[in-house]
């Protein structure tokens, strides 16, 4: 295998991703200035203003109580559909600083509400937030803000380690058009007597993509009529990544295994992703090797931080403590790309966060980073090991320190029929 | 024609060794026991599990298999207390199966036997080591390396004659030797093998803590761990595929 041949590290553009990290918070503040400006301009002071409605947040602190929002691109309306996350923006290669301005260009007009109303409200500020979520295009919409156009500016610690934008409290939001909406995500809405697992993989398979799906969901315009509830947006990509990758899992389930090792390689906004293929029945696991210097390594003192996921062939029935949502997103990735071949897999995903990842932008990244891994070309190796070793070499830690973390590098899952004929 | 009586933590132990690896299987109801062989759908673990006649208080049965969801049998049984007796009886017409507890009776539907899973060949192996130990001391080698890991590494070094559960951590790291004179028996041998822990978690819930346990290991070779339970008339084996380390 020749990895060097087809791998190009992006160093030049090292330095660059020093100034911007050490410069994080001020761009931040700076952001949310012009902000400040463009909003200044569009409302003229008024509490009533019209704006351009792209997506919605649902937050998770305080569950079940929570704060649910329309988001929308104050003064930026023109091109409000950039500002939703989607696959695009891979497509695009935004980078750290592209997707703070976008979610910090973001007005967040929120409003308290109890994850259940939803399930009966059809019309005022939830009947507008779920019809935003669930059109094909940013919406018109007119949002009437409490005490005047007041914006929430304290920018804390939280804020810098997840960009969010301004916000304001809600008093009202109306449409101001008839949006359009898909025909399967109708459909999905009016039937309530569909689970919102089932409800979720149909939308998949009518060619949704789970950016879309996440936003009905988080909306709360899926499920059993009396189990509709808003989901904070967080906990609704992970759901979705979930869903959408057990479906997945099952179609190539009784499917004929890879025939060689792959080794698939992809890098991007700091993220080195290694995903090694090897014949055999599924089983997955990610590996995350995050340097001193990147955000969410612990403890810079004591080194790379590492943090790994695995499940076999039956799926996982722990909660996944280490890897969280980055281990559904790159599952899925893997999957989408295992289901269109028709084949399985023992599939290792390992990934470098460098010191160039300096402010988080989201899963999505790790999703889109895997899902795209496939693209070009790959290496191919005898072994599993063979190929761990060859990539050891480019990564932050030592073979040695990646057995003793990784249960798939130390020993891949036998079955029992492997043995049925043979004898010690 | 399937009747009988058995004491309801026997048939508990009995459903509870099948249960941590599938939910549901197939009773081989035979003249002289009540045999179960299940293995999980990754064909990774497997149970076979023999219950004698007369662990029962009575048994009367003539060879039919049925199929049962564990899962529901389980919480029936449950309904009973220890010393309680639970009465089965197989209702041919209906197909299905008859429980009595006390007072409490059940009707369970029975599942197509052909609609479960066929136990695929079964390796014959002759493994080279067998460490004869109590549950509580590989329960207490499982549990310590579930701190570090999610696999677990059982080997028996032939010039120390020890028995080593080992687990290897990302910091930490985990380690019991266990010599001659800790086991009940040793048989050296060249083992060294590499195990799931979710597995061997689940196989080791259902092995009581004094129950004396034969491990039979190889290299890179499925393990078997047997033990015996109701007062030595109901035996269990587990086999264990194991992870394989790749050159």
């Amino acid at each position: 295998m020749k990895l060097d041949d087809y791998v190009e590290f992006e160093e030049n553009e090292r330095a660059e991703r020093r100034r911007l990290a050490s410069e994080k918070s001020y761009e931040l503040v700076d952001h949310l200035e012009s902000f400040q400006h463009r909003f200044e301009e569009a409302t003229s002071g008024d509490a009533l203003f019209g704006s351009v409605s792209p997506s919605i947040f649902v937050g998770t602190s305080n569950y079940p109580d929570v704060s649910t929002g329309i988001l929308s691109p104050v003064g930026r309306e023109g091109d409000a559909d950039r500002f939703e996350t989607s696959a695009a923006w891979y497509d695009e290669r935004v980078s750290i600083s592209d997707v703070f301005d976008r979610r910090t260009s973001l007005l967040n007009s929120n409003r308290p509400a109890e994850v259940t109303e939803v399930a009966d409200a059809w019309d005022g500020f939830l009947g507008t937030q779920r019809e935003v979520a669930i059109a094909d295009r940013p919406v018109d919409v007119e949002i009437g803000l409490d005490d005047g156009p007041t914006l929430d500016f304290d920018v804390t610690d939280d804020d810098v380690a997840t960009p969010t934008g301004p916000r304001a409290r809600a008093r009202s939001a109306e449409l101001a058009e008839n949006p359009h909406v898909p025909r399967p995500i109708k459909k999905t809405l009016e039937d309530d007597d569909w689970n919102a697992q089932g409800a979720m993989t149909y939308l998949y398979r009518r060619g949704f993509d789970v950016y879309d799906i996440n936003s009905v969901l988080s909306a709360g315009a899926l499920g059993r009529g009396e189990n509709r509830r808003l989901v904070p947006t967080r906990w609704s990509i992970t759901a979705v990544d979930d869903t959408v990758g057990k479906f997945l899992r099952g179609t190539v389930r009784d499917a004929p295994s890879v025939d060689s090792v792959e080794v698939w390689r992809n890098e991007y906004l700091g993220n080195a992703f290694w995903v090694v293929l090897a014949p055999g029945d599924w089983e997955y696991e990610l590996v995350e090797m995050k340097a001193p210097g990147s955000i969410w390594n612990p403890d810079p003192e004591v080194g790379v931080a590492m943090s790994s996921a695995h499940e076999n062939r039956e799926g996982r029935t722990g909660y996944v403590d280490e890897t969280a949502g980055a281990y559904y997103a790159a599952r899925f990735g893997a999957l989408e790309h295992l289901s269109e071949r028709g084949r399985q897999a023992k599939v290792l995903v390992l990934r470098h966060v460098s010191d160039d990842y300096w402010g988080p932008v989201g899963v999505w990244q790790v999703r889109e980073a895997v899902r795209n891994a496939f693209e070009g070309e790959h290496g191919e190796a005898e072994t599993l090991g063979a190929a761990v070793r060859e990539v050891a070499d480019h990564l932050p830690v030592s073979l040695g320190r990646l057995r003793s973390k990784s249960t798939m590098v130390a020993g891949l899952q036998s079955s029992l029929s492997d043995f049925a004929t043979g004898r010690p | 024609m399937f009747k009988a009586i058995v004491s309801a933590s026997t048939l508990r132990d009995a459903l509870d060794s099948v249960s941590v690896l599938v939910d549901e299987c197939k009773l081989r109801l035979e003249e002289d026991e009540l045999a179960i062989r299940a293995v999980d759908p990754a064909n990774v673990g497997m149970v076979d599990l023999a219950l004698e006649a007369a662990a029962f208080e009575s048994y009367e049965a003539d060879g039919g298999v049925i199929g049962v969801n564990l899962n529901r049998l389980e919480d029936i049984v449950g309904m009973a207390n220890s010393g309680d007796l639970v009465q089965l009886e197989l209702d041919e017409e209906t197909r299905k199966l008859h429980i009595q507890i006390e007072e409490l009776s059940y009707t369970l539907a029975l599942i197509d036997p052909d609609s479960i899973r066929e136990e695929p060949d079964i390796p014959d192996l002759d493994l080279p080591a067998e460490i004869v130990l109590e549950g509580a001391q590989i329960g207490r080698g499982i549990t310590a390396a579930d701190m570090v890991s999610d696999h677990i590494r059982l080997r028996v070094d032939t010039d120390a004659e020890a028995f080593f559960i080992e687990a290897e951590g990302d910091t930490d790291d985990v380690d019991l030797k266990l010599e001659r004179d800790d086991l009940i028996d040793l048989q050296s041998g060249p083992a060294d093998s590499l195990f799931s822990l979710d597995y061997l978690k689940d196989m080791n819930k259902a092995i009581p803590s004094d129950a004396e346990v034969r491990v039979e290991l190889g290299e890179e070779f499925p393990v078997k761990l047997h033990y015996e339970f109701g007062e030595g008339m109901g035996q269990v084996t587990y086999m264990l595929a194991p992870r394989i380390q790749s050159d």
